[in-house]
């Protein structure tokens, strides 16, 4: 399986809304309010959250997708609100229970496939914000269970063109 | 005189462990503070308020590995709305992980921040297994921290702090997986239960 999570509408191949293997989820187009805190996905229902929005279709994509391509804008160094919503929405893959991961503290991962991740990080940036994206990217392989990441910064104005040539890259 | 305006910026504020943390430096500071949750409608009442104070202080958690987006779009509010005359930010931030420095690259994230738009960045406290350690005999340890950084703060002496459980990895494993055994039970719900590898129905 594989998924394409964006922030903003892509123009992407035909064959991909005829590929069952690949999933396209254009994030701005659904409603996903902020995660609370609550804990519910770990305690109450666990591998669901309570929150019965939108969220609920996409992590469970997020859990199974072997290789994955997020587009994002970057605001501060970090994914800017729609990916950052989503992605806090998506702890309903890992449990509450801690493991030792290359000798630091972390979640246990639920059913989630190892990944292959391709971050195209999109807008205006300093060199600063994208270090401190890369770092960001870094921590997060390891709680999203990457196998390997490649970040891709571009102009949101050459953005289509960037993903649909990582898209093109699943067809060799 | 300063005047600290403290900020809590965590998704769940008004049951919050920020909220704990932020009620703990007010008792050890010398300096007056107020304090505000950071809602979804109150941007604007919180930018324009904040001229009347020297120092501002975020207290939040870690959230997929940065600054929750509570305060992401609280920020970006803020940087929309600039108040006449910028106070000192400062964070206390923690984590569920024993490793304090988890919580670098959030605080990195307030620091680019504040030199993106002119804000000086003050003191910082990490603290790690900040979920539990309040419920431990180590809550003294992150007290004494606490009073330091509300210390540093009142006096403009700002300073990089961090403070987190002094036990083993294996050892906080195993406390904290005794912690959410109990979360889960006040719920009904057993450690096997906690430990489904299911994801929504498994489709």
């Amino acid at each position: 399986m594989k998924l394409i999570l964006s922030d903003t509408n892509l123009s992407l191949p035909e064959f991909i809304s005829q590929e069952s293997d690949i999933k396209y989820i254009d994030l701005s187009k659904l409603k996903i309010t902020n995660c609370v805190g609550c804990f519910g996905c770990w305690t109450k229902t666990p591998g669901k959250c309570v929150i019965r929005d939108d969220a609920v279709k996409v992590y469970p994509y997020i859990a199974k997708s072997d290789s994955v391509i997020y587009v994002s804008n970057i605001k501060y160094g970090t994914y800017d609100t729609v990916m950052k919503t989503m992605l806090e929405r998506a702890i309903p893959v890992q449990q509450a229970f801690i493991r030792l991961l290359d000798g630091e503290t972390h979640h246990v991962q639920r059913d989630v496939a190892l990944k292959k991740a391709v971050i195209i990080a999109y807008g205006d940036m300093s060199d600063d914000e994208k270090k401190l994206f890369s770092s960001l990217v870094e921590r997060n392989a390891k709680n999203m269970n990457f196998e390997s990441f490649e970040i891709i910064f571009t102009k949101a104005s050459d953005l289509n063109d960037i993903v649909n040539s990582e898209v093109a890259k699943w067809e060799k | 005189m300063g005047k600290i305006m403290i900020l809590n910026a965590s998704p769940r504020a008004p049951k919050s462990n920020s909220k704990q943390y932020a009620k703990i430096f007010s008792d050890n500071c010398k300096t007056h503070t107020d304090y505000f949750n950071i809602t979804r409608t109150n941007h604007d009442e919180l930018c324009s308020k904040m001229s009347d104070y020297t120092d501002v202080l975020l207290v939040f958690p870690l959230y997929a590995d940065s600054i929750p987006v509570t305060l992401l779009n609280f920020l970006k509010s803020l940087e929309n709305s600039q108040p006449e005359n910028k106070p000192v930010i400062s964070v206390l931030i923690n984590c569920g992980f024993i490793e304090h420095y988890q919580n670098n690259i959030a605080v990195k994230t307030v620091e680019l921040f504040c030199r993106q738009n002119g804000y000086k960045f003050g003191s910082v406290l990490k603290i790690g297994s900040g979920e539990a350690i309040l419920t431990t005999p180590f809550k003294v340890f992150a007290v004494r921290k606490i009073k330091k950084l509300a210390a540093s703060i009142a006096n403009s002496k700002y300073t990089s702090l961090s403070v987190t459980m002094p036990i083993s990895k294996k050892m906080f494993i195993s406390a904290s997986t005794s912690y959410w055994i109990k979360y889960g039970e006040k719920n009904s719900v057993t450690k096997e239960m906690m430990q489904t590898m299911q994801i929504e129905d498994g489709k």
